[in-house]
């Protein structure tokens, strides 16, 4: 799997924590995701995403218009939005302490009990 | 759009092929639209920071057109009616010159053949398109591509003539009141269409078609030479056309 496939689904809960925080627009999304250290992946990714979530009733949008000129398209959280992210929320913290768990204990317990032959 | 001219080259050529390669999978219009602003809103706040577009759609126009495309729901109606329309328009731009020479009887295989190749035409040309948006580099390419397509239906027309020839089919005879009705729905269709489209296209094309033979018919000019002139004021005709409406294409670009 490559970076940017594992990426989608994390990256899929970090918008739904983005939008909730504030009502906000595509670039902005791509830009704070940035400022978290995300910037291997091409900030147009965001939209089949947010398209997807759209589909799934996850987030609803309006169009507004911005000071400088073109309409933006805001994007909300609905409540099954909210109910998602909590599950993320849970499924990431769960994933991660397994994975930190593996990789400290093997790590620790190197050379002793693994399989040798 | 006053949007629009902001964008770099790159990027308007971006959102072109893009909305070409969504239409011609038979994606919705409304979301066509949608997705294509919100991603000049985007190229443009990022032209904007300087960044370059692969960092917004990455490497390959293509598989990101792809990745777009599968978040969208299919339109099928929607295709329907513009195969529908293309059809009729096919159809009444074929009747009217004939019409104009007070004959109009086909034989059932030439009915049934007429469709056929325009089906296949529309289905050609819409595949072409889709190809010809993801390789946008290759004007050459595309070219070769586009007039390979406009070339197959008269190839098809001229094979369907000689069949005519060989297989004999009942044969659908236009009388005088018909041909008149026939004439009229015809006219009506390509004017619905032309206003629909807000398009002089059809129009021009039509008489372009119709007028040269109808009064070079009336003169004493033999009968080969009328060929050759007529054809000469037709095709001269779209490609004079074609080369004005290019011009003001270009003119509002810039």
């Amino acid at each position: 799997m490559s970076t940017t496939q594992m990426l989608k689904g994390i990256i899929d809960g970090c918008l739904l924590a983005i939008i909730k925080n504030k009502e906000t627009y595509g670039y902005e999304m791509a830009e704070k995701l940035e400022e978290y250290g995300f910037d291997s992946f091409s900030e147009g990714t965001i939209y089949p995403l947010l398209m997807r979530m759209q589909k799934e009733k996850l987030v609803s949008s309006t169009l507004k218009k911005s000071t400088a000129g073109p309409r933006r398209k805001y994007y909300s959280l609905t409540e099954k939005g909210e109910l998602e992210l909590e599950n993320f929320m849970k499924r990431w913290e769960q994933l991660q302490s397994n994975v930190n768990n593996v990789l400290h204990n093997e790590s620790q317990n190197e050379g002793d009990g693994t399989i040798e032959k | 759009m006053k949007n629009e001219q902001k964008l770099s080259h790159q990027s308007n050529t971006f959102i072109e092929d893009l909305r070409v390669y969504l239409f011609s999978s038979g994606k919705n219009e409304r979301e066509i639209k949608e997705i294509t602003e919100e991603l000049e809103v985007h190229l443009q706040e990022a032209e904007q920071k300087g960044k370059s577009i692969e960092k917004i759609i990455g490497n390959s126009p293509k598989e990101y057109m792809e990745m777009i495309s599968k978040e969208m729901s299919n339109d099928y109606l929607a295709w329907m009616k513009y195969i529908v329309i293309i059809l009729l328009g096919m159809f009444s731009l074929n009747i009217i010159p004939e019409l104009l020479n007070g004959i109009l009887s086909y034989s059932v295989l030439e009915i049934i053949g007429h469709i056929v190749i325009a089906l296949i035409f529309i289905t050609f040309t819409f595949a072409s398109f889709k190809y010809i948006s993801v390789i946008s580099h290759s004007n050459k390419k595309k070219l070769m591509l586009l007039s390979s397509v406009a070339f197959t239906p008269i190839i098809l027309f001229i094979g369907l003539i000689y069949l005519n020839r060989a297989f004999e089919t009942p044969i659908v005879h236009f009388n005088q009141i018909a041909l008149i009705i026939t004439g009229a729905i015809a006219v009506l269709i390509i004017i619905g269409i032309s206003f629909w489209a807000k398009s002089w296209v059809l129009i021009i094309l039509l008489l372009l078609l119709s007028l040269p033979d109808y009064f070079l018919g009336k003169t004493s000019i033999t009968d080969e030479t009328q060929l050759i002139v007529s054809g000469l004021i037709t095709y001269g005709g779209i490609g004079l056309y074609i080369w004005f409406s290019y011009k003001q294409h270009n003119k509002s670009q810039q």
